[in-house]
């Protein structure tokens, strides 16, 4: 929950003192901001990972909800006869509503650990395919070029072979064609050189594989907070 | 074929080790071919990887030149085929292929080939590891 964003919405100064304040003595505490609907529109929340909406003022609730994207994780803390609440269920799948019972702090921060944990489950899940996705690309790139290899050195065989093959009868050769031929076995034998560089790219790729389960054995091994 | 001819076969027989090279690419086996017959061997190209058994029925080859990459069936599985048939295990196979790792080369190792040149060569790598055998 180190990196996870928690906007308290609400206009009872209360219920944000009483659930920050119930927060703070968690062992995992989430960034928190909180805001009135007031400033709601205004106030700069960079997409929280969760959204507790407290007590509003009068008419304030439809038009906060509306506002949000509908994608949203959020926690509606209102009383279990909110008019609205069937309605809004519909429009917003990740709506939880916790009554405003006496115990209602306890089933928030119960709630909102569970959500933050899988919002937290969801990075690591999308920065893993991120990650696969570029591994495969620099994979068929990689198998690409040694293909290209395999083509290339084929034909560098052929133009090796053949001008050593000229060149071991000398005899029947202007000066010119054998300076020319000789100039030929040369690159050839440069190309050749070129292309043995391709063979540290399978090591390059194996170490690139490497790398990529060290960073998710490091992934796998952070343990995810528990409340 | 004239009597003269059958001599100068079986002279040439005595004289010269002969040479398998298999090889899907024409051009290839003529080039190994040329560089062979210099030196006193008697080359036999073949480009269809499946008859490799056929042709060494039929010319007796000394040494197998044989390449990785073909069609139907690759140089590993030939080497691999030919080393568990108790009738030609006993003929050097040479792999000539351009994959040049060192699994490339295990692998082949583990397929029973006892030779490993890889593309491009020149001419005295080649003669060297056929010199080995030959």
């Amino acid at each position: 929950m180190r990196n996870t964003n928690v906007l308290i919405l609400t206009d009872d100064a209360e219920f944000a003192r009483l659930l920050t304040a119930c927060w703070q003595v968690e062992r995992q505490l989430p960034g928190i901001c909180v805001v009135t609907s007031e400033f709601w529109r205004e106030a700069d929340t960079s997409s929280p990972d969760l959204i507790v909406v407290g007590p509003l003022k009068d008419g304030k609730l439809g038009d906060v909800l509306r506002s949000m994207e509908s994608n949203t994780a959020l926690i509606l803390c209102a009383p279990s006869e909110a008019k609205e609440l069937g309605l809004l269920r519909k429009k917003y799948p990740k709506l939880l509503h916790v009554p405003l019972r006496e115990d209602w702090t306890q089933v928030v921060l119960l709630l909102a650990g569970e959500s933050l944990r899988r919002t937290e489950a969801l990075k690591l899940a999308r920065q893993a395919e991120r990650h696969a996705a570029q591994y495969a690309n620099q994979a068929t790139l990689g198998r690409y070029m040694y293909d290209m290899k395999h083509n290339v050195n084929n034909a560098l065989t052929s133009l090796l072979g053949n001008a050593e093959l000229l060149l071991l009868e000398p005899g029947g050769l202007s000066a010119q064609s054998l300076a020319q031929i000789k100039t030929i076995h040369t690159m050839a034998l440069r190309i050749n050189e070129v292309m043995q560089r391709f063979s540290s790219l399978a090591s390059e790729l194996r170490e690139g594989e490497t790398q990529s389960q060290v960073e998710t054995e490091e992934v796998n091994s952070t343990p995810i907070p528990r409340r | 074929m004239q009597f003269s001819d059958v001599e100068n076969c079986a002279e040439r027989m005595r004289v010269q080790k002969k040479v398998l090279i298999v090889d899907d690419s024409p051009a290839q086996v003529k080039l190994i071919q040329g560089l062979l017959e210099p030196e006193g061997y008697w080359p036999v190209g073949l480009n269809d990887p499946r008859r490799v058994e056929e042709a060494i029925a039929m010319e007796r080859p000394s040494v197998i030149l044989l390449d990785v990459v073909m069609p139907e069936r690759n140089g590993f599985q030939v080497c691999r085929e030919l080393k568990s048939n108790a009738e030609f295990n006993s003929i050097p196979v040479i792999l000539v292929t351009s994959k040049d790792t060192a699994s490339d080369r295990y692998w082949g190792q583990q397929q029973g080939a006892d030779g490993y040149v890889t593309k491009p060569f020149t001419r005295e790598e080649l003669l060297r590891a056929v010199r080995r055998f030959a």
